[in-house]
């Protein structure tokens, strides 16, 4: 048994950073489709998956991975924008299991057509040639990669930061969230903003596979686990909130890396546990508010 | 006058934010009368009745009912305790029958966690709802989907409801909302004979309809107490006047 | 008699009509496996049902106590030796005791909430059983569960015989089904249907509404153990995969095919699930996203499924006098 020495435990702290991101960003997505529509999107892990296949895909087709990271999230935002536009939307005012209900069917789609199209073995991944290599962080040397999905992640969160504060649409966005009367009093029209935040929130869940592809396997299956642990993320942080998915996001995932160095048998187990003490102390998550629950 | 209230107040505030719906409200009920909390738009009537009937806790101050403390109580522990209430909103099981609506509300004293008896068996639940259908006049509607209502009807059912569990204390809120002339008449002498039976304190905004029937007022104004005793002194109360009227 | 008396004849003992049709099920069925299959699976189907159809709350977990039932009596059965009837007991017994702790963490959460919750406690219990390689074999699954005699009041039965195997495993089912029966007859029962279509409401008339859903959750999951312990009898195998939430999704699907808050419909589901799967399977390897098409056509076309909505047809056209069967 190797001696788990402290910059041992460092690295594995910015391990868990960066794992944490991912978490983080699938989070952000979960909570704005959440608190804009009231819907929870049983296929987030499915769109994850479409990103991260389409990722390694338009990679290969290119050979540019920021064209790849561009593209890939935005073909994934157009499937969620699809699937709001003639399968959720017809089911608003229905019932709040509806939608949910809907989006887990279209998970299973998701899935096999994509088994269709890549095959079922899925496809292989490495990091892009730019961001090969380690960086000595002083207690250790660190995958280049692994950095940079911290700081992509940062940007944005940064960018949707200044887009939901300082943007007029994003005003929209905030208020809609509070109180869909008043947005649709005040002339706009909610059900395009519920449309376009429905394809927001995919296409950042799509973003997070196409930023994780090159640190796990890409196969069709790769998002089933994904789901249960965005909803984690969102149940420690408080659905609906932000911060709470940034925070969260990333406490998840260092509990993961840390249990998966110190008590490896446990680790999968680990973030459910926590989520099941936050569920015992604090129901509404970190950031969420009291009695938003039901 | 009975040493302890048969419901109290006392200090109570209620804030939403930094809006003071409640200040410092201190009031006690009789029992056996027939009360009503009135005041103008935005006096705090619906917060200060949220309040007793549970739907809201209290930012400071404290409930009394017969003497405990129910401040911090259970929303199911209302009904138990001889609470009932009827919404505002009309709030019924949409979906069920007429019948089932006030069944279910009787069937609340009797048996709750029963898993084996048929609850076509229990007769008293049974009877109890059909002639408090009977009193409010719906027997005729009995096995009809209550989503079928008229809106007067549905607020008759839920009437029926609050009395199914024999309450001793009975809160409405703005009991005529919405009724025609004829249903309001109708729901305000059972309200008169519902107040000869039991405790019944109301909320309403129409002064004409509670200067009537009830025996005592009490009067709210942003959030503050202003004053309380019969229709005749409330009539002739210089505050009370110039606050509705803007006279004095 | 006309045909009106006899359709209200038959949903008045709806707990006679529906097990008479099960004796007869297997001859319905191409083979017997598969009558066995849709035997245990429209138990779970009830099960679920209970929480979902009849009271409202969409668990994305109850594979958990198919799992819990099916391993605990595997590992009765295979590490300790016990007879198979005291082995069906502990697994009834231990998803009981999971239906409590689950239902207690995740009652805490409602709505959309308490999905989210649900399918995450599964997940742990799954990676729980999924880990203990030792009791319960692992990715492998538990195997070895051996069922191949057994007495049954001094008979001894060929368990092997799939038509023995139905009906042994009919009995159970009947008998479950006419707990079911009753406790939905029952002024309990009256409650949940009530938490399901207004909770504010029935807590205004008095009743505990956390402390129902706990005991209709912890009843649900005693239904769904017992047909995981049915099933780990059958299959004498117990997949690792019974236990994740694509196995409660399948739950989920069952009862909305079939009908939630019907009597019979989640059996119906359950046939015409499994019935489709065993013969689209031969026809095409995308069974998975047609499942999924077939999902989203009932949500947005189709919510009160098969069973469902022949009943709502036969109560619109006055038909049908007695509620849900």
């Amino acid at each position: 048994m190797s001696e788990i020495t402290p910059s041992l435990l460092m690295l594995q702290l910015v391990t868990g950073i960066a794992l944490g991101t991912v978490y983080a960003l699938l989070a952000i997505g979960l909570s704005l489709i959440f608190g804009m529509l009231n819907v929870v999107n049983f296929a987030h892990g499915a769109f994850f998956m479409v990103g991260a296949f389409l990722g390694v895909y338009f990679l290969g087709l290119t050979g540019n991975f920021w064209l790849a990271l561009v593209i890939a999230p935005l073909v994934t935002g157009g499937i969620g924008l699809f699937a709001e536009r003639f399968l959720v939307r017809p089911l608003y005012g229905r019932g709040i299991d509806y939608p949910l209900l809907l989006t887990f069917g279209l998970s299973y789609v998701l899935i096999d057509v994509v088994r269709a199209t890549f095959g079922i073995e899925g496809l292989p991944s490495s990091t892009p040639a730019a961001l090969r290599g380690a960086v000595n962080l002083g207690f250790g040397h660190f995958p280049l990669y692994r950095l940079f999905l911290i700081a992509a992640t940062a940007v944005v969160v940064l960018a949707l930061w200044l887009f939901l504060e300082k943007t007029r649409y994003g005003l929209i966005i905030r208020a809609g969230s509070r109180d869909a009367e008043i947005v649709r009093v005040l002339g706009v029209d909610i059900t395009r903003v519920w449309w376009l935040v429905f394809g927001l929130g995919t296409a950042i869940a799509g973003l997070s596979g196409v930023l994780a592809a090159p640190t796990r396997a890409v196969n069709p299956e790769m998002g089933i686990p994904v789901l249960a642990e965005s909803f984690v993320v969102t149940v420690v942080g408080g659905m609906g909130s932000l911060p709470g998915a940034v925070v969260a996001g990333i406490l998840v995932g260092v509990v993961f890396s840390m249990t998966a160095l110190l008590a490896p048998a446990y680790a999968e187990m680990s973030i459910f546990v926590l989520m099941a003490l936050v569920l015992l102390v604090r129901p509404q998550g970190f950031f969420g508010k009291a009695g938003a629950l039901g | 006058m009975s040493q302890t209230p048969f419901m109290e107040v006392r200090n109570l505030s209620r804030h939403f934010g930094l809006f003071k719906a409640l200040s410092n409200v201190s009031v006690s009920f009789a029992p056996g009368q027939l009360t009503a909390i009135i005041g103008p738009n935005g006096a705090g009537k619906s917060t200060l009745f949220n309040v007793l009937s549970g739907a809201l806790s209290p930012t400071s101050g404290q409930v009394f009912f017969q003497g405990q403390d129910i401040t911090d109580l259970q929303p199911h522990d209302y009904a138990r305790r001889g609470i009932a209430k009827s919404f505002q909103i009309t709030n019924v099981f949409k979906q069920l029958s007429v019948h089932e609506n006030v069944r279910v509300a009787a069937q609340m004293r009797y048996a709750r966690y029963e898993l084996f008896k048929p609850r076509a068996s229990l007769r008293s639940a049974i009877e109890e709802a059909d002639a408090l259908l009977a009193r409010v006049g719906l027997s005729a509607l009995r096995n009809k989907t209550v989503a079928d209502l008229a809106h007067g009807q549905q607020r008759s059912l839920e009437i029926a409801m609050a009395l199914a569990a024999d309450p001793q204390l009975l809160l409405m809120d703005e009991p005529t909302a919405g009724m025609s002339p004829e249903e309001t008449a109708s729901m305000m002498g059972l309200i008169t004979q519902l107040a000869r039976e039991r405790t019944v304190i109301l909320v309403e905004h129409k002064m004409k309809l509670v200067m009537g029937i009830c025996e005592r007022l009490i009067v709210l104004h942003h959030g503050e107490f202003l004053a309380q005793g019969t229709a005749d002194e409330i009539r002739n109360n210089a505050e009370v006047r110039r606050v509705y009227l803007g006279q004095g | 008699m006309s045909l009106e008396n006899l359709v209200n004849l038959g949903a008045r003992y709806r707990v006679a009509s529906v097990l008479l049709f099960l004796l007869a099920f297997p001859w319905l069925m191409p083979y017997e496996a598969l009558a066995v299959n849709i035997l245990i699976f429209g138990l779970f189907a009830v099960g679920f049902n209970l929480v979902f159809g009849y009271t409202g709350m969409l668990s994305f977990g109850h594979a958990s106590f198919l799992g819990v039932g099916s391993y605990l009596t595997g590992i009765a059965m295979v590490h300790f030796g016990l007879h198979w009837l005291a082995a069906i007991v502990v697994g009834v017994l231990a998803s009981l005791l999971a239906g409590l702790v689950v239902g207690y963490l995740a009652i805490r959460t409602r709505g959309i909430y308490f999905s989210m919750v649900t399918l995450a406690l599964g997940q742990v219990i799954y990676y729980l059983f999924y880990k203990a390689e030792r009791w319960t074999g692992g990715e492998n699954g538990l195997r070895g569960i051996k069922a191949e005699v057994i007495d049954l009041f001094g008979f001894r039965i060929d368990f092997l015989n799939p038509m023995t195997k139905y009906y042994v495993i009919w009995f159970f089912v009947a008998l479950a089904m006419w707990l079911v029966s009753r406790i939905l007859a029952s002024p309990f029962g009256a409650v949940i249907e009530a938490i399901r279509e207004n909770e504010k409401r029935t807590a205004a008339c008095g009743y505990d509404v956390a402390r129902a859903k706990l005991l209709i959750f912890v009843i649900s999951a005693g239904v769904c153990g017992l047909a995981g312990s049915l099933r780990a009898l059958h299959l004498s195998v117990v997949p690792v995969d019974s236990l994740h939430y694509l196995q409660s999704g399948q739950a989920v699907m069952m009862c909305l095919l079939g009908g939630m808050g019907t009597f019979f419909g989640p059996f119906v589901g359950a046939g015409v699930f499994l019935y489709l799967e065993d013969v689209v399977t031969t026809l095409t390897k995308y069974w998975m996203g047609a499942v999924g098409l077939l999902f989203m056509a009932l949500v947005l076309f189709f919510p009160r499924g098969i069973w469902g909505t022949l009943v709502h047809q036969l109560q619109r056209r006055g038909l049908l006098q007695v509620e849900r069967p």
